[in-house]
């Protein structure tokens, strides 16, 4: 889409939030005078020239970017919920740019770039922390593909190193790398600028911006069919009434092939679980965030001091996130394997998110055979660290008509054409 | 954790099973192309709801079973061998029993 | 008078009736390093409030001193760390001789806290303020999060593991499970019981009773009745336990945390109807100055003084809504502590509570000020809700009782006690009964089916008639601010702000606050918390609704959830000689297998110039019987499999449905429908359930039977020049090279080991045979073999020989020279895939692939430099750009240099081409694509010898 849209946002700076700063904060500690709020209610309009299913981080920075970006205004995002009640309130908010092929590494490097500077660009604290990320090899074929990828990383420009067991010790006191471990620990992957954030800090910081150059949010907001007249979309159907637009782009992750199915465009996605939980908080020990494949297990820290682990989907695909015992069962077994001595830490919550999983691990952006009809999906267990530059290259895809670089390989038409992204060459190294 | 009842062996966990993915038609390799294989290969339905799925009993009988199941709420709405008819599911040995007993 | 005691230490009552201290058996303990003494059933709080302790614990974001709230599990504010465990409930947990306990999160101390700073400027610590502070400048970042995770709650978690972890894991299948063992659950029970089914009745409490514990004389003489009834009956009762999950299928986590001997166990609960009698929770009053010590629930008092002897304070303000508080007070004043009670009923109400390290008195509803020590609130129920919420329920606001009630349950989960409804005590047995009947009559029918997943359904519906409801007043909130979440700080005030911000919702507000966040997950606080958001908005609590309750209600320890470490270890019979002769191991999968014996360079030195045997055990094997088998393996294989004749062995591979390679071996014909098939030791489970997959569902008219047989043989490779001399003398199958040639299968004897199975095959390169001897024999043919090669200078060799002696003979290893996307036609079989069989599985993308053109290729190289050997996973590159990789490498013994396998483009593929390898430490070198994926021997002539 070219042009700037009908401009329903001018104007739309009136009663929006206001600067946060310390000064701000410390100012109306004293005077009592209440923050306004950081979006706005709106009544749904008949027409828009972007409407955005799912208020997920994909769509609101998407709505963001398009706003921001390219001065594209007349956008709403729509969710059947809260903002930030699918992947994007329930991941383990776990950022990473050190993936297999060149192409996924640029991808998500730019995504960390844009978070390293989003508390700045959104004026909102995320919390990002860059306390490192590490991947645990139990055997020879792990610590094969973990220096394929340090050695593909490097060729990049992006920080990623294969170390040894004592160096893991070092970065983590109470990992037991000895011998006499079930599946000992022959090195690690380390990746310096990896982290994690605070993920509803994300969703909200993007509301927060998007609403303030006039997108309008509308929550509990279902999107029920979408219209599609001769191979073009005109609009959807909302619980709310029906809402005309020539652009509708799927936000929707585990339920985006329910989405695209409403517009008749098949999608090779599958919807499993993907469960997490966090114990009692503790003193912090543990600084950097640990995988371990074979485990299947990683753990990270949160200021707070709770542990935050996460594992594999579940076993077979499923809608329901009620969460199953085997899970934590197994979850726990696998983090007592590698640091024993937390045993008497208590887990206090569990829950469960659901993951468009595709057959390459790889996300689905751009157009469809349906004109007008865009869909960044596909993010299965790991789209959070992508939300950034998701919603700025699919803004620019949607402002400018064409593909930008870095999402092309990412096109749906790749399975059609036989052409998977290579991130499946590690993820399937079995052994 | 659901149980499966398996045609063969009877209920058990879940646990016991691996699941093995919605079950599709395969097109005739001879006469097939790229577009509709790929379909075949890589696309879900996906459904919110009843699904037709293959199962392996692999800590029991190692049979394959055809299992159709609602994926909201994983209830079992029927298992079956493989092209045969559709065994006593759970949902008939257990909602049928409720029903009766209400008042 | 400091902050953390109260004057006159001696706060212990004379005996109570219901009392379940033990004077007799006193003892002594630390708290904070000073020495203290409890009787035996004293909590942790019990025993330091009789000492006079007030202060248990410091907020987590103000620092505020905290007290004794609930005198139960889940006290906010009486977490503390208990030797080396950290966050042990101090109102729950019984306190044992000669323990250390000490307060969590303070710094320095308990006393002076030097947050205690951010009490002053609280009132800037405002709901999520840390989003909208420390953006810039971004460096700085780090630091303050140093700062923040200063303020991280919570004790320390111990650095070394005990030598021996006491958790434990069982199972119990029930007919009935009974949540709660307060009057309700424990009739139920017995009803259930005395119907003949099969009953566990969990308490999460030290003793069965619930409310009735700390009740009148009147009440301990029912409890008496009903403890008798259920020492009658054949109930299973677990106390100090919780059940603290209800997942699908009826599967219940039960949390035991005083099994015989253990810290924790996890039973796993299967149950046929589960009878959920929780009963209630007492709700905090919001209002100024709740959090103060010294600010008590009546359910609090009332334990404290009759279960403990514990006389709470000496001047108290009691707010009373209901006839537990009307309880409360009878308790307090005969303790002799002077009551003043504000009746709210009658209208009566706190409008702040006054003090700074504890309570010194109250503004009243009509303004007056009255001066006190302690504070007691009876001011309403908060239903508990969370199992049944986990088993589909959507809990529905009353307004008229001021509390949630269930009203959808599948047919396998029933409730019953103060969660169904309020009555009177006979009335609520009556209900009880009801339950236990129909539980026990369903769940004991002939024909039903535990697990299976139940749909919902209204419970009016339900077979149970409706339990009356009393009234009572709706009090959430007085008439000023006060804390909502006590272990996260939250405050009324602060759910208004983030409503007014946008967070709208309850499960926004939750989230921006952190309210309900904490370790009591919202137990205590969420009625509260929905109330705030619900006021704030202008809409009902009903319309509010509650959030959802995820698992577990209680939190287990994760030794409880992981129970004993039960991960097999697979080894082969030969292990005991590889301990033995100093193997180190390897750790492949599941099995454990010799990795070398010390110098691997010497071991592949030995095989190509004399002899070495491997134990290859691990390798998959399916032996196959049947008429369609060849069809099966022409189907599932890349080449042509019809024309194999008896005593021929064949290699294979096979491809998935996409093309990728999935795995390869040899596959022999032992008979006329007898074959043998190996795997790789890593594909052997998959390969296994692959072929079944094919033949069950796909050719389920084809004759095959498929039997692993892994274990059943044990498997090594005798491989060398001089392998023939070794065995030949050992076996009776002739081994002359016309009689057993190259690729060739034999069944015969192996060192008086009958039905032994010998393949002429070559992994290595070198004259071999690979033999599969029955398992209980491997040790001692493996011995002989040893013995008899002595003369001949024969070695046993490990993976990393084996790996370098294939690599010198280029034969791939699936997983490490293809990976997840490489198709057959990229992994250097040359013409091994026969695209002219009219089918086979993978065929269409493998033709698809020779018509598009491959994008990789698998090439043996070498560095032009012979020292060099560049590491696996090394990049090809080109203008310093990645075009492939090295997948294999090694120093071979043989040559002398580096040698490699490599996945490039076809461009670079063509022999004698020079490419760039980029070295992980930077360096680039060249190495040359070589004619033949073999380095030694590309003839074969070893091989056929
Ligand atoms: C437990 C867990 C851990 C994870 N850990 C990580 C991690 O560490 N790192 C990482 O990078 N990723 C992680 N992920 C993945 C990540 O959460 C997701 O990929 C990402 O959040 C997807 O964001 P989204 O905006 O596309 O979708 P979501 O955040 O799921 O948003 C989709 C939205 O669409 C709405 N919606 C659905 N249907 C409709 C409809 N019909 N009408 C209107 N609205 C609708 C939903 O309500 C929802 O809000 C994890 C996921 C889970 C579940
Ligand atoms: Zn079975």
């Amino acid at each position: 889409m070219a042009g700037a849209g009908r401009g329903h946002g001018n104007g739309a700076t009136n009663g929006r939030s206001p600067r946060y700063s310390a000064w701000d904060l410390a100012r109306r500690g004293l005077t009592g005078e209440a923050w306004p709020p950081a979006w706005r209610k709106h009544e749904l309009r008949p027409s828009y020239d972007v409407v955005i299913i799912g208020g997920g981080v994909h769509g609101l920075a998407t709505a963001h970017y398009l706003a921001a970006n390219h001065g594209i205004t007349d956008v709403a995002v729509l969710d059947k919920g809260y903002i930030g009640g699918g992947g994007s309130g329930r991941n383990t908010a776990i950022l990473r740019s050190n993936y297999l092929t060149p192409e996924g590494i640029a991808f998500y490097d730019r995504s960390l770039e844009l978070y390293r500077g989003l508390a700045a660009d959104l004026n909102f604290n995320v919390m990002f922390s860059q306390r490192g990320h590490m991947t645990l090899a139990h055997n020879d074929a792990s610590l094969r593909t973990m220096r394929w990828r340090a050695e593909v990383n490097k060729l990049v420009g992006v920080d990623s190193e294969v170390i040894d067991p004592d160096e893991v010790a070092k970065l983590v006191p109470r990992m037991d790398v000895s011998s006499e471990a079930r599946y000992p620990i022959l090195g690690a992957l380390w990746h310096p600028p990896g982290g994690i954030i605070r993920h509803d800090a994300v969703v909200w910081g993007y509301a927060r911006g998007a609403d303030s150059r006039g997108v309008q949010i509308h929550q509990n907001t279902e999107v029920l069919g979408i219209d599609v007249v001769a191979g073009r979309v005109t609009g959807v159907q909302t619980s709310r009434g029906a809402v005309s637009a020539p652009i509708v782009v799927n936000c929707t992750a585990g339920w985006s092939s329910l989405i695209s199915d409403m517009a008749g465009v098949e999608m090779p996605v599958h919807t499993f679980p993907l469960q997490a939980a966090v114990t009692e908080p503790v003193q912090p020990f543990l600084d950097p965030v640990v995988v371990s494949g074979t485990l299947h297990v990683y753990v990270s820290q949160t200021d707070r001091g709770e542990l935050v682990f996460g594992a594999s989907v579940d076993p077979f695909a499923s809608y329901s996130t009620r969460g199953s015992l085997e899970f934590i069962e197994g979850l726990a077994g696998h983090v007592l394997q590698l640091m024993p001595s937390l045993h008497n830490l208590r887990l206090l919550r569990q829950w469960a998110g659901l993951c468009d999983m595709t057959p390459d691990y790889s996300p689905i952006m751009g157009p469809t055979p349906v004109e007008g009809f865009y869909v960044d999906v596909g993010w299965g267990t790991y789209g959070f660290k992508a939300g950034p530059v998701s919603g700025e290259q699919m803004a620019a895809c949607i402002a400018t008509g064409a593909t930008p670089e870095l999402i092309a390989p990412f096109a749906l038409s790749r399975f059609a054409a036989g052409e998977l992204v290579g991130e499946k060459g590690a993820a399937a190294v079995g052994h | 954790m659901i149980t499966l009842s398996c045609p063969w062996c009877g209920p058990r966990n879940v646990t016991e099973f691996a699941y093995g993915g919605e079950s599709g038609a395969r097109p005739d390799p001879a006469t097939a192309t790229p577009q509709p294989w790929r379909r075949y290969l890589y696309t879900n339905a996906n459904p919110a709801g009843p699904v037709t799925e293959t199962w392996l009993h692999r800590a029991g009988c190692r049979r394959y079973l055809v299992v159709e199941r609602d994926t909201t709420t994983n209830e079992i709405l029927a298992i079956r061998r493989p092209g045969g008819a559709p065994s006593t599911s759970a949902r008939h040995a257990t909602t049928g029993r409720a029903t009766e007993q209400r008042p | 008078m400091t902050a953390a005691t109260t004057p006159g230490a001696a706060t212990r009552l004379d005996p109570q009736p219901g009392e379940v201290i033990d004077r007799t058996d006193r003892f002594a303990f630390t708290w904070n390093g000073v020495e203290h003494h409890a009787y035996r059933g004293d909590t942790i709080t019990s025993a330091l409030a009789a000492a006079g302790v007030r202060v248990f614990s410091r907020s987590f974001k103000y620092s505020r001193p905290r007290g004794i709230l609930t005198a139960s599990y889940l006290d906010p504010g009486c977490t503390v760390q208990v030797d080396d465990e950290p966050n042990v409930r101090g109102s729950h947990r019984r306190i044992a001789p000669g323990q250390a306990v000490t307060a969590q999160n303070v710094w320095p101390s308990l006393d002076r806290d030097v947050k205690m700073a951010n009490q002053a400027v609280g009132r800037f610590l405002t709901a999520g303020f840390y989003y909208k502070t420390f953006i810039k400048p971004q460096r700085l970042w780090p630091t303050y999060q140093r700062v923040l995770q200063r303020f991280a709650a919570g004790g320390t978690a111990p650095d070394t593991a005990p030598d021996r972890l006491r958790y434990d894991k069982r199972y119990a299948h029930p007919d009935v499970l009974v949540a709660g063992g307060g009057p309700a659950g424990m009739k139920a029970a017995v009803a259930a019981a005395k119907h003949g089914a099969k009953v566990l009745l969990v308490e999460e409490e030290h003793e069965l009773g619930g409310h009735l514990r700390y009740g009148d004389t009147g009440d301990l003489d029912r409890l008496a009745l009903l403890r008798a009834e259920v020492a009658a009956s054949d109930v299973e009762v677990l106390t100090d336990a919780v059940v603290a999950g209800r997942y699908d299928g009826n599967l219940f986590a039960v949390v035991e945390r005083s099994a015989p001997g253990l810290t924790e166990r996890l039973t796993k609960v299967r149950a046929g109807v589960a009878i959920v009698a929780a009963g209630l929770i007492e709700r905090p009053y919001v209002v100024e100055g709740n959090d103060l010590p010294g600010v008590l629930l009546s359910t609090a008092v009332r334990r404290l003084i009759n279960l403990h002897a514990v006389k709470p304070g000496n001047r108290a303000v009691v707010l009373t809504a209901n006839p537990q508080g009307d309880a409360a007070i009878a308790d307090l004043q005969r303790a002799g502590v002077q009551v003043w009670a504000e009746d709210a009923r009658a209208g009566g109400d706190i409008v702040r509570i006054l003090g700074r390290g504890g309570v010194v008195g109250v503004e009243v509803g009509d303004g007056r000020k009255v001066p006190c020590d302690l504070v007691v609130t009876a001011t309403g129920w908060t239903a508990t809700t969370s199992l049944l919420n986990m088993a589909g329920d959507r809990p529905v606001y009353e307004p008229r009782i001021a509390r949630f009630l269930p009203s959808q349950l599948p047919d396998d989960v029933l409730v019953t006690g103060g969660l169904a409804g309020d009555d009177d005590l006979d009335e609520l047995l009556d209900h009880a009964r009801a339950a236990g009947e129909l539980a026990a009559e369903r769940a004991t029918e002939p024909g039903s089916v535990r697990g299976a997943a139940l749909p919902v359904r209204p419970i009016v519906d339900a077979c149970l008639p409706a339990l009356p409801l009393h009234d009572h007043p709706a009090m959430f909130r007085g008439p000023t601010h006060g804390f909502v979440d006590f272990s996260e700080d939250v405050g009324s005030k602060d759910l208004a702000a983030a409503v007014a911000e946008g967070y709208d919702s309850s499960e926004l507000a939750k989230r921006y606050t952190t309210a309900t966040m904490g370790p009591s997950q919202g137990k205590l606080e969420t009625v509260n918390a929905v109330a705030a958001v619900a006021e704030a908005t202008g809409i009902t609590i009903g319309q509010a609704g509650t959030t959802t309750w995820r698992p577990p209600y209680a939190p287990i320890t994760l030794g409880a959830l992981a129970g004993r470490n039960f991960e097999p270890v697979r080894v082969s019979p030969m292990q005991p000689w590889h301990e033995v002769h100093g193997a180190a191991p390897l750790v492949a999968g599941a099995w454990i297998r010799p990795d070398h014996y010390g110098d691997p360079a010497a071991e592949v030195r030995a095989v190509r110039d004399e002899v070495g045997i491997i134990d290859v055990t691990p390798i998959g094997k399916l032996d196959l019987q049947g008429p369609d088998v060849p069809n099966l393996l022409e189907l599932l294989y890349v080449n042509k499999w019809q024309k194999l004749d008896v005593g021929r062995v064949r290699y294979g591979v096979m491809c998935a449905e996409d093309g990728v390679v999935l795995d390869d071996g040899v596959t022999g014909r032992l008979g006329p429908d007898h074959y043998l098939m190996s795997t790789t030791s890593s594909g052997a489970a998959g390969i296994w359930e692959w072929i079944e997959n094919w033949l069950q569902t796909e050719r389920p008219g084809w004759d095959v039977h498929v039997t692993p047989v892994t274990t059943a043989y044990a498997s090594m490779n005798l491989a060398g020049p001089r392998s023939r001399d070794v065995l030949a003398p050992l076996t009776d199958v002739d081994l002359s090279a016309d009689a057993f040639g190259y690729m060739h299968v034999r069944t015969g004897t192996i060192a008086a080991v009958e039905d032994c199975v010998l393949w002429r095959i070559g992994f290595t390169g070198e004259l071999s045979y690979e033999l599969h001897v029955p398992a209980g024999y491997g040790l001692h043919v493996w011995e002989t073999l040893l013995a008899a090669g002595a003369d001949h200078g024969i070695r046993a060799f490990g993976v990393e020989a084996q790996r370098t002696l294939r690599l010198e003979k280029g034969h791939l290893i699936v997983g490490q020279d293809t990976d997840g996307l490489t198709k057959a036609g990229s992994a250097g079989l040359g013409g091994l895939v026969k695209l002219d069989k009219p089918n086979f599985v993978g065929k269409p993308e493998l033709v698809w692939q020779q018509e598009v053109g491959v994008t990789s290729t698998l090439v043996a190289l070498q560095p032009v430099d012979p020292t060099e050997v560049p590491p696996e996973a090394s990049q090809i590159v080109v203008a310093g750009r990645t075009v492939g990789r090295i997948t294999s490498s090694r120093r071979s013994p043989t040559l002398g240099r580096g040698v490699c396998l490599g996945q490039v483009p076809p461009d670079l593929a063509a022999p004698g081409t020079h490419v760039t390898v980029r070295l992980p430490d930077g360096r680039d070198i060249v190495a040359v694509v070589q004619q033949h994926l073999a380095h030694v021997d590309p003839e074969g002539a070893r091989l056929r010898g």
